[in-house]
This record gives C-alpha cells, sequence and structure tokens, in this order.
C-alpha cells in the first residue's frame, strides 16, 4: 500500500461521509441547489481518487450516481425517498469496497458484477422519473490523453523511464542530463555512427531514437542521409558527456533535469512508476472540468473549489506541495475574480512543472508576477486549512511532554533538596525561580500537545443521522433526531471509543423507548419522536446525553424483572429507591426487551455499556419518567493522558494507587478492628469495610506492626465495591503520565501501568479493580 | 556478407553490420517489404542499418543480438 492508495482510503471515506451527511440533509430538508451540489461535488471527487487508485467498478458504479445527481441538480428529477435509498446504497457499496481495497490491496472478484448491478439500479431510477436523462451539466468526464500537456522531449523521456530513473537517484543520487543529438544529414560520409556515440555516455537511463522528418516511401530512402534524432537522459556529469560529444557541439545539445521532475517519486520506493501519469491524469480532468465549466455562479463556486482541491490533493500525494499550494492560492484568486482563468493557468504550469520542464520556483514567480494586478492576488490562504498527520506522530509528541513532565518533576524534587542542603538563600531561591518558569512551560507545553489529540464529538455523532433513519425506517416510528454540542472536545481515544456505546444507547432509545405512532397518538404525544444527543463541557469532564421522549422506564417493571431474573432478592429489591432500581439495568444479564429484536437484541446489554464508559474513566447513570422519556448520562474525562496518583509504601515498596479509587484515608486503632470470618474489617459510617494488607496482596513481607500501633488504611471504592488497603505509609499525590505495562509485564495482572518518579525510580500503578478479590 | 537472405525469403543480419550494409539491406527490404527481419545473430549495428530498419519497419525477429540497440531500440522505438 503506498501513500497515495492510503491517501485514498482516507479520503474516500471522508467524501463518503460527508456525501451521507448531505444525502440524510437532503431527505430531511428538500433537494437545495446548495445540498446536492455538495453532494454531487462529493461524488465527482470520489469518482476522481477512484480513477486515481484504478477501481473501474467503482468509477462505473459513482459514474451512474453522478448522472442520477445531476438530473435532481438540474431539477428533472425529484429527491424522492427511493432515490435517496439508492444513493446511500451506493455510498454503501462504495464504503464496502473501500474496506476490502485496504484489506487486500484490490477489490473482490464480484466487485464487477455488483457495480453494473448498482448502476443498473441508479440508470432505472433515471429513466423511470426522467425521460430527459441527458443532463451533466459542464462536465466531461474523459481523460485526456496524457501527452497532450507534455512539452519537453526532455520529460518525455524522463517518463518513459521513471521508475528505472527514481530506482537509480534513489541508491546514489546525481545530477541528471538529457542530450539531444539531431547528426548532419551527411555524416554518415564523415565517418560518424551517432548510435555509436550515444552507447558511450555513461549511466544512460533513458533513450530514444526517431525520425527528424516523416519516413519518405521506403523507394525513396536515401540510406546515407542521416534523418535521425537521439535523445538520452544521463547520470553521468556534463564533462564526460560534453568529452563524448566534442568534435560535434553544433549538433547536440545537453540539457541539466531539474531534480522537481523526479521529486514526484523521492521518499516513496514505490512499485509503480506510473504515480506522476496518475496524478497527471487527475490533474488534467479537473482541467477539464474548468474547461467547460458552466457560468451559473453556485456551480462556478462549486466547481473551482471541488477542481483546485482534487487537483491540490493530487499534487500533495505527489510530495509537490509547493505545487499544490499554488493551486490553492490560484483557486482562491479564481474565486475572488470571478473567473476559472487563474486556477487554469496555475494547473497548466503545474503539469509543466510535473513534466520536468519548469522547476517549481519558476512556476511561483510567473505566479506572482501575473496575478499581480488583480486584486486577489493578496488574497489569503483559505483560513481553516488544517493538516493532516498521522496520530502515532502525535502520540510520540504526546509522550515526550509526558516525560518533560516527569523530568519537571525531578526538577522540583532537585530544588527542594537545594533549599534543603545548601546554606544560604540565594542560590535556593534562583533553582526555585528556574524551576518555577520551566514547570508554568512545561504544563503549558504538555497542555497544548494533548490540545492536539483533541477532536469534536462530531466525529462521533455524524454517523448518528444516517444510522436513526435506518432504524426509525425499519422499526415504522417517526423519529427525528437532535444533535446539540457536537463542537464539544475531548482526547481522540475518548471520542473514538465513545461510539459503541452510544450506538446502543440511540437504539435502545428507538427500539425500547420510543412507542410506535399510534401508541404515542392514544398517549396524547406528536407522532414524530425526538431523540437528541447532547454534548456539554463541565470543567475538566464532559456530559454526553442521549434523551428520548418515549415511555420511559417504569421501576416496577424493572423490580419485576431484575426478580425473574434472581439478580437481587425480592427483599433488597424492595428496600431499592426507585432511582436505584433504575440503575439495575446496568447490571449484567438484564434486559427490559420483552422480545430479542433485529435493533437493538444483540446479546449486548448496557452493562457493556457502563463498563466501556468506565474503562474510559467515564460513568453511566440514567432519569426516567414514565411516559416522559429516559435520559441516559454519560460523564466523561477530557483525556486520559494524565492520572492522578497517590504513592504509598507497603512491604518495603512503593505503589501507586488511581486517586479515582480512593475515597478516604483513615488511620484506625486497633480496636476499632473487628474480625469478621477470616478477614479483618470495621465500621465507617455504618457500613462494613473489610480490611486487605497491601503488602499480603502483593505476597511481600508484611511489615513488623506492633499490636497497638494505628493502622493506616486507603479506602477505595470501585464499581460499588468498598475495600480499605493497608498501608505502611502513604508519599505523595502525584499528576502522572501512566505508561502502559510493557514487554513481558504487559500480561502481570493487577497493575494498570507504570510511571517514573522524580528521583528516577519507577512506581507501578495498581489496578485495584482486578487486585481487590 | 552480413546481410543475406534465407532460403525462405526472410533477411538475416549477421555478426558486425557495418555503414556499407545499409544500401544492401534497403534493397532487399525495398525488393520483398513483406520480408521478416531475423537480426538475432547481428553484433553490433551501425546507425545507417539501423536508420533503414527503422524507415522500413519489417516483421522483426528478435531479441536483437546487438544487446544495447535491444535494450534501448527494440524495446521502445519498434
Amino acid at each position: 500500500m503506498n501513500a497515495l492508495h492510503e491517501q485514498f482510503i482516507v479520503e474516500a471515506r471522508e467524501l463518503i461521509q460527508q456525501a451521507t451527511d448531505d444525502l440524510i440533509v437532503v431527505e430531511r430538508e428538500g433537494a437545495e441547489f446548495d445540498r446536492i451540489d455538495r453532494v454531487f461535488r462529493a461524488f465527482h471527487t470520489l469518482k476522481g481518487s477512484a480513477g486515481v487508485v484504478d477501481m473501474p467498478p467503482m468509477n462505473l458504479t459513482l459514474h451512474a450516481a453522478e448522472d442520477l445527481l445531476a438530473a435532481i441538480h438540474a431539477g428533472k428529477l425529484d429527491a424522492s425517498p427511493a432515490v435517496i435509498d439508492q444513493a446511500l446504497a451506493c455510498l454503501d457499496q462504495v464504503s464496502r469496497w473501500v474496506d476490502d481495497f485496504e484489506a487486500r490491496g484490490s477489490l473482490p472478484p464480484r466487485a464487477g458484477d455488483d457495480a453494473r448491478a448498482m448502476a443498473e439500479r441508479l440508470r432505472e431510477l433515471l429513466s423511470a422519473n426522467a425521460p430527459d436523462q441527458r443532463t451533466k451539466p459542464g462536465r466531461a468526464s474523459s481523460v485526456l490523453g496524457s501527452g497532450d500537456a507534455l512539452p519537453e522531449w526532455v520529460s518525455g523521456l524522463v517518463e518513459s523511464q521513471r521508475a528505472r530513473i527514481f530506482r537509480l537517484t534513489q541508491e546514489a543520487p546525481a545530477e541528471l542530463h538529457a542530450v539531444s543529438y539531431e547528426p548532419h544529414a551527411g555524416c554518415f560520409f564523415n565517418g560518424d555512427d551517432p548510435v555509436q556515440l550515444m552507447r558511450q555516455i555513461p549511466n544512460l537511463l533513458a533513450f530514444r531514437i526517431e525520425a527528424r522528418e516523416a519516413w519518405p516511401p521506403l523507394a525513396e530512402l536515401d540510406p546515407y542521409a542521416c534523418n535521425l534524432r537521439l535523445q538520452g537522459v544521463s547520470a553521468g556529469t556534463r564533462a564526460e558527456i560534453s568529452n563524448i560529444f566534442r568534435l560535434l557541439p553544433d549538433q547536440v545539445r545537453i540539457i541539466d533535469v531539474p531534480l522537481a521532475a523526479l521529486r514526484l517519486e523521492k521518499g516513496r520506493r514505490t512499485r509503480d512508476g506510473d504515480t506522476a501519469a496518475l496524478i497527471r491524469t487527475v490533474i488534467e480532468e479537473q482541467q477539464e472540468v474548468l474547461r467547460f465549466l458552466n457560468q451559473s455562479e453556485e456551480d462556478f463556486v462549486g466547481r473551482i473549489g471541488a477542481a483546485a482541491r482534487a487537483a491540490s490533493n493530487a499534487l500533495r500525494h505527489g510530495l509537490l506541495a509547493d505545487l499544490a499550494e499554488q493551486i490553492e492560492l490560484a483557486s482562491t484568486a479564481a474565486l475572488a475574480s470571478r473567473d476559472a482563468a487563474p486556477l487554469l493557468a496555475a494547473i497548466d504550469r503545474a503539469l509543466a512543472s510535473l513534466a520536468g520542464g519548469l522547476p517549481a520556483g519558476e512556476a511561483e514567480g510567473a505566479l506572482v508576477s501575473e496575478s499581480a494586478g488583480s486584486p486577489a492576488a493578496e488574497a489569503e490562504r483559505p483560513a481553516g486549512r488544517s493538516l493532516r498527520v498521522d496520530e502515532s506522530k502525535i502520540d510520540a509528541l504526546v509522550n515526550l511532554a509526558g516525560e518533560l513532565i516527569v523530568q519537571k518533576n525531578a526538577f522540583a524534587h532537585l530544588a527542594k533538596r537545594v533549599e534543603d542542603e545548601v546554606p544560604g538563600h540565594e542560590l535556593a531561591r534562583a533553582v526555585r525561580r528556574e524551576q518555577a518558569s520551566i514547570e508554568r512551560l512545561a504544563g503549558e507545553m504538555h497542555a497544548s500537545i494533548l490540545q492536539l489529540r483533541m477532536v469534536p464529538l462530531s466525529h462521533v455523532f455524524r454517523s448518528f443521522p444516517r444510522l436513526v433513519r435506518d432504524m426509525s425506517q425499519r422499526l415504522d416510528k417517526t423519529v427525528a433526531l437532535v444533535m446539540r454540542g457536537e463542537t464539544t472536545e475531548a482526547d481522540k481515544t475518548i471520542v473514538d471509543r465513545l461510539f459503541e456505546p452510544l450506538l446502543h444507547l440511540v437504539r435502545n432509545a428507538l427500539d425500547h423507548g420510543i412507542e410506535s405512532p399510534g401508541q404515542r397518538r392514544a398517549a396524547g404525544k406528536p407522532e414524530s419522536a425526538t431523540v437528541t444527543m447532547q454534548a456539554s463541557r463541565a470543567g475538566d469532564r464532559f456530559v454526553v446525553e442521549v434523551i428520548d421522549d418515549g415511555r420511559g422506564i417504569d421501576p416496577e417493571i424493572v423490580r419485576r424483572k431484575a426478580r425473574e431474573r434472581r439478580l437481587l432478592a425480592t427483599d433488597e429489591l424492595a428496600a431499592l429507591s426507585d432511582e436505584q432500581a433504575l440503575d439495575l439495568i446496568f447490571s449484567a444479564g438484564f434486559s427490559t426487551a420483552a422480545e430479542v429484536s433485529d435493533i437493538s437484541g444483540r446479546g449486548v446489554g448496557m452493562d457493556v455499556v457502563r463498563a466501556t464508559v468506565e474503562q474510559i474513566g467515564g460513568r453511566v447513570s440514567l432519569s426516567s419518567r414514565v411516559g416522559a422519556g429516559t435520559t441516559v448520562r454519560l460523564d466523561l474525562p477530557m483525556n486520559i493522558a494524565m492520572s492522578r496518583i497517590m504513592v504509598v509504601g507497603a512491604g518495603g515498596q512503593v505503589f501507586g494507587i488511581p486517586m479515582d479509587a480512593v475515597t478516604e484515608t483513615v488511620r484506625l486503632t486497633p480496636d476499632r478492628i473487628s474480625r469478621i470470618k477470616n478477614n479483618d474489617g470495621f465500621v465507617l459510617r455504618d457500613r462494613i469495610v473489610p480490611i486487605c494488607s497491601l503488602a499480603e496482596l502483593m505476597s511481600l513481607p508484611a511489615s513488623p506492626a506492633s499490636g497497638s500501633d494505628a493502622r493506616l488504611l486507603v479506602v477505595t471504592e470501585m464499581s460499588g465495591k468498598i475495600a480499605a488497603l493497608e498501608v505502611d505509609a502513604i508519599r505523595d499525590r502525584l499528576e502522572v503520565v501512566l505508561k502502559p505495562m510493557q514487554g513481558l509485564l504487559s500480561n502481570a495482572r493487577g497493575y494498570s501501568g507504570t510511571t517514573l518518579l522524580g528521583d528516577g525510580g519507577v512506581l507501578l500503578v495498581l489496578d485495584l479493580k482486578e487486585l481487590l478479590p | 556478407m552480413s546481410v543475406r537472405r534465407q532460403d525462405d525469403g526472410s533477411v538475416v543480419l549477421d555478426g558486425n553490420c557495418p555503414v556499407e550494409e545499409a544500401e544492401a539491406l534497403l534493397q532487399m527490404l525495398q525488393a520483398t517489404p513483406a520480408a521478416p527481419l531475423d537480426w538475432t545473430q547481428c553484433s553490433h549495428l551501425h546507425t545507417a542499418v539501423l536508420q533503414v530498419v527503422l524507415a522500413a519497419r519489417p516483421a522483426l525477429i528478435g531479441p536483437c543480438g546487438d544487446r544495447w540497440i535491444e535494450q534501448w531500440v527494440a524495446s521502445n522505438a519498434l
């Protein structure tokens, strides 16, 4: 999988998502020109990218879909639910192909048949609804012969042996020279053998021999009149080459080949030497799009944008960021002046530069001088442009910043020692001051690096309109989905992990929460139900709520089910408040659905929701009013990179305990501790708390505690279970970057990770959930 | 003679083919434009001879015995 393919996969998914979103909006709010145009452009760009990776089935399908959208665009076809369904189905199909392509690098064998069937269905809609379907506004999808735009013979030569030239320059970067040799017609009589001279060129990488003038009929051919042009590209030095042709300087041209011509392939050990050709194909297609540009205004803006985006992306694929930037600048100019000419010119220059005829720098100069007269020349780059960075790179940065925090803690440690050990306050104060400013800087840096990992919740929210639409169709319920606060940001890991729990909650709401339209009418509610997903920030945490206005959950039914499933004894159940009874829904093995449905009855209960949310440091709670609806509330941390821990000593070692598990610390005299069965325990505010010795749990020698000493206990509470850990000492409370256990230790149970201490030691942080019996 | 005609009518380039052979080759190809040209045995081709081949474009029996020509000319231009 090369970089171009990877880029394609990422982008195809984005485009599919975008098109899906827009289609749903079209269905809900009508086929406004802008919306259809957005969908159309997404399909168009998708088709363009499919061409780059050479997937004809995808092209075929998307082409048919494009025609359909064009008909809607032109007002010749209504965006009926059937049409939207089919367009969505088409996106699903394409999405599956993208998955296949990612997994296997190719499409499954049946892709061709699927594509034809899908295209046929799309076309059927077109012919059924609109007799006149030849509506392709200002768009031609044919690809120009890629040679058309390549003026220079050098580029042709380089092109012919691109893979080979690239390989060689990778292994041993060298200057490249192109030679064009046009021998005099009478050269044979001078004893010249032009081919022999070409044979002597060192490190020949490409060669071409052709007729200068078209060949005459064979009968009229003069075998001793040389009518040849010989051209080659060599990695030899200019001196070596000049030396070979020193006797005929008038017949030879030697040209330096700018490395820009090869840059396409730099840094990418690609198998296919035709990446450049593919990029050129994409750009040329954009050129074509622009040439046939419809003059209508919205259309204009849309196409300029789409074409510039496709072209600049293609160039970025080829690591030609400078050219891509020029295209983007030109597109801004084109939009400002409402004239495609600047963009077309930039594309032409890019093509020329791609062909090696013009180094990128020169192209830039040309752009500047040409557009200097227009006011758009000063136009800034479009704002809000984002940079796509590999997640692992960000993670590396997060780790480094984490280490820096640790180092900062070590420095604080040192500053304290200086204060204690060095007499005189001057030095200590200076060290303190430096330490404080480093602490501040490191903190700020860490925070802004963590900020890099923050993504808006819209990343997970955006899949829901489609899901809700499909589910409500299947359930014959009318449901409007309202989303709020999707710009709330949180760490990517958390946002990604939220999808499953939210999906489950939304499914539950639709399947169990919301009544059928008939029932709603009978209950005096509007037939159309509302499911709200809303996110909001609360300090260093955020809250996501899934709210439905359905039938609500009756605590009595929950109690009955719990009894049937023997989750709790009858008297215990009776003692529960309604709120506590509702919380039973999150117990393992509980399901209120009378029957298993194909929407939510997949054997995954609310207990999984709770478990998943707790894994990322969150909490779930539920409130419900019978007849009025249910709200499930997820309370989550914004990021999981920093954890607060308490450092304790036990059995001569130190361990970390996550602070979120600790409720309090108590010091108990032996008389307050009683023996309950085999265990020590004590009573804390009317609850019996079992005592476990941490040293014992860790199989360490217990410290020789005298019978009369007070015992130090850390009281912890994890998922409702309370326990007290007996420790020898409580040291610090720290904010640390927790690293997962690695290597041989990765399977060790009972630890949630390690962190470096200020004095350089490694601290093991305990996973109390696993550790406590 | 490095240019000769086989009994089956095909033209053969054999060994070193210097500049003078261009004329002979051209005459043979002019006489029978459809005759195939076997250049597997040719060890070195002069530009003038190559030019005749390029202009006449006979059906070639390859690979060309001159490896440089085979690499750079036969695979691209012909």
